[in-house]
């Protein structure tokens, strides 16, 4: 039989405390929900919520749609993660790439990429590839410039020890450069992942179909309250997993950084 | 001690461009010559370029005018003969101890077993025994530059170029490296050419110290440090007392020189 330690007592604790706010959060709204001041219409209570979101687990539906936001999500991010490291790598490497995509990515980042959906629309249609296509879009600028930062910033002396060792200039990107950037470019990557959640669900909402976005104007338009705020709790579980996977994962790759480091 | 010279530094001039603002000469029609397997320190005000003259003795930086020859060749880019070792330690902080060490050898034709033998010994030789596995940023400062000087020397260049390999420990780390450094290059010597601001360390350390003047730096005097430092007192002693008070007044000069230009 497990013991049971001071410091799983302690780790327990800290869970549970971690999780008073929201627990705390889901009770006001219960009580606020049930007072009376508001309609069931307006404001559903969270069990009934959670009721619906069981029915639409039991139906199967709730898992298409996940799985399709998702998908879109997570191939967005992927095309973005790679192709943003390597226009990254390029323009921190070749002074003409630099020179040809540093006014595109300056003008580019702040712009909201949204305004692009009308014409994304006719190009590429209503389905996957054109959701993909606007979550890359998005999600590409702040790795591209977190890989650009991160190369600039290895110091010179890393590399001049590396050349003499006798590292060849080609060697230099994957053995130094990269490996060396990297915290800088988990945070891009990490700022890019929400981002690329935040748009598949807003194109899914305004293109329908399935996805939690297009499930939710569907139950919007069917005035349904109760599915609509079964969404915005789902997508809230999913972005909260997301986050959290992806710390997790700089964890495990950054176990050499200071960060990493223990007290 | 009358081994050929080594490495011929020639009327070196050298330009600082800054990214922004006039460029600034750094070196002078600076002429030097080490022999080989000499201890020689490098010392001067700050900013009088003696690591712009290192790098350009490790073929980091372009040579403008003059020219450095490197056992008969031109130092045209760096090479595994002129091991480099920097202040900040310039370890990969993404690799163990042994895997920095390993770095250089594995670019060596050697059979594995030989370069993980190598590459024990050298952790061995800078008392870095059980620290193998370690990542740099869980080492103290003078461990990680214990460290930097075994990935250095295993791949075993024929002269080591120290940048004010010290100067970022404390005092008491700083004196207990300068002993090892002393054994290591009595066990290995290799030519070995050391840039430092510490009068006290250069005296110590080399067997000749050569000053530089303030900015735009020339070789303002060399003045022969060989005197015997096996006894643990001879930081004491008469002539080491005598030595550093030389370089010190010469050094202070150029310091003083430098606080001057900078005033309108």
């Amino acid at each position: 039989m497990a013991r049971v330690t001071d410091a799983m007592r302690r780790r327990f604790a800290w869970g549970a405390a971690r999780l008073a706010p929201v627990v705390t959060l889901l009770a006001a709204w219960e009580i606020f929900a049930r007072s009376g001041a508001v309609t069931p219409f307006m404001l559903p209570a969270p069990s009934a919520v959670t009721e619906r979101i069981c029915e639409d687990a039991l139906g199967g539906d709730l898992f298409v749609n996940i799985g399709a936001t998702l998908y879109r999500a997570l191939m967005g991010f992927a095309i973005a993660a790679v192709g943003g490291v390597v226009l990254g790598a390029v323009m921190a490497r070749n002074a003409l790439a630099r020179w040809f995509f540093d006014p595109i990515i300056s003008v580019g980042f702040p712009m909201p990429k949204i305004a692009f959906l009308p014409v994304i629309i006719l190009w590429l249609g209503l389905y996957d590839v054109s959701k993909i296509t606007m979550v890359v879009l998005d999600a590409i600028f702040p790795v591209v410039t977190a890989t650009v930062a991160g190369i600039a910033s290895v110091e010179k002396e890393l590399l001049w020890s590396a050349r003499n060792m006798g590292a060849k200039d080609r060697e230099l990107l994957w053995q130094i450069l990269l490996p060396a950037a990297l915290p800088q470019i988990l945070t891009g990557l990490q700022v890019a992942l929400p981002i690329a959640l935040i748009v598949v669900v807003v194109t899914e909402m305004q293109m329908g179909g399935y996805g939690l976005g297009g499930a939710m104007m569907q139950a919007s338009r069917f005035a349904n309250s109760r599915g609509v705020f079964a969404g915005i709790v789902e997508i809230a579980i999913i972005g909260y997993a997301l986050v959290a996977a992806m710390a997790w994962l700089r964890r495990r790759l950054l176990a050499w950084h200071q960060e990493g480091r223990e007290g | 001690m009358d081994n050929p010279a080594q490495i011929i530094i020639e009327n070196v001039s050298h330009h600082y461009r800054p990214a922004v603002g006039r460029e600034v000469l750094a070196l002078e029609s600076v002429s030097l010559q080490v022999r080989e397997r000499e201890f020689l320190a490098l010392v001067g005000p700050s900013g009088c370029g003696k690591s712009t003259l290192l790098y350009l003795i490790g073929g980091f930086l372009p040579i403008d005018t003059g020219k450095i020859m490197v056992d008969g060749k031109p130092a045209a880019g760096p090479g595994p003969d002129r091991g480099i070792v920097f202040q900040n330690f310039a370890l990969f902080p993404w690799k163990t101890v042994r895997k920095n060490v390993l770095y250089g050898l594995e670019r060596q034709a050697l059979p594995r077993a030989e370069r993980e033998a190598r590459a024990q010994a050298f952790i061995d030789l800078v008392g870095l025994t059980g620290f193998e596995e370690s990542y740099p940023s869980h080492l103290s400062g003078g461990m990680k530059q214990r460290a930097a000087i075994a990935r250095t020397l295993a791949f075993d260049p024929r002269m080591l170029l120290m940048d004010e390999p010290f100067g970022a420990l404390d005092a008491q780390t700083r004196s207990l490296m300068q002993s090892e450094l002393l054994a290591i290059w009595e066990k290995t010597r290799k030519t070995v050419i050391f840039v430092t601001h510490d009068v006290h360390e250069a005296v110590y350390l080399a067997e000749r110290v050569a000053v530089m003047t303030a900015r735009p730096g020339r070789i303002k005097a060399i003045i022969d440090t060989s005197f015997d430092k096996d006894d643990p007192e001879v930081h004491r002693s008469k002539i080491f007392v005598d030595k550093v008070d030389e370089v010190w007044t010469l050094v202070r000069d150029e310091a003083v020189k430098a606080l001057e230009k900078q005033r309108p």
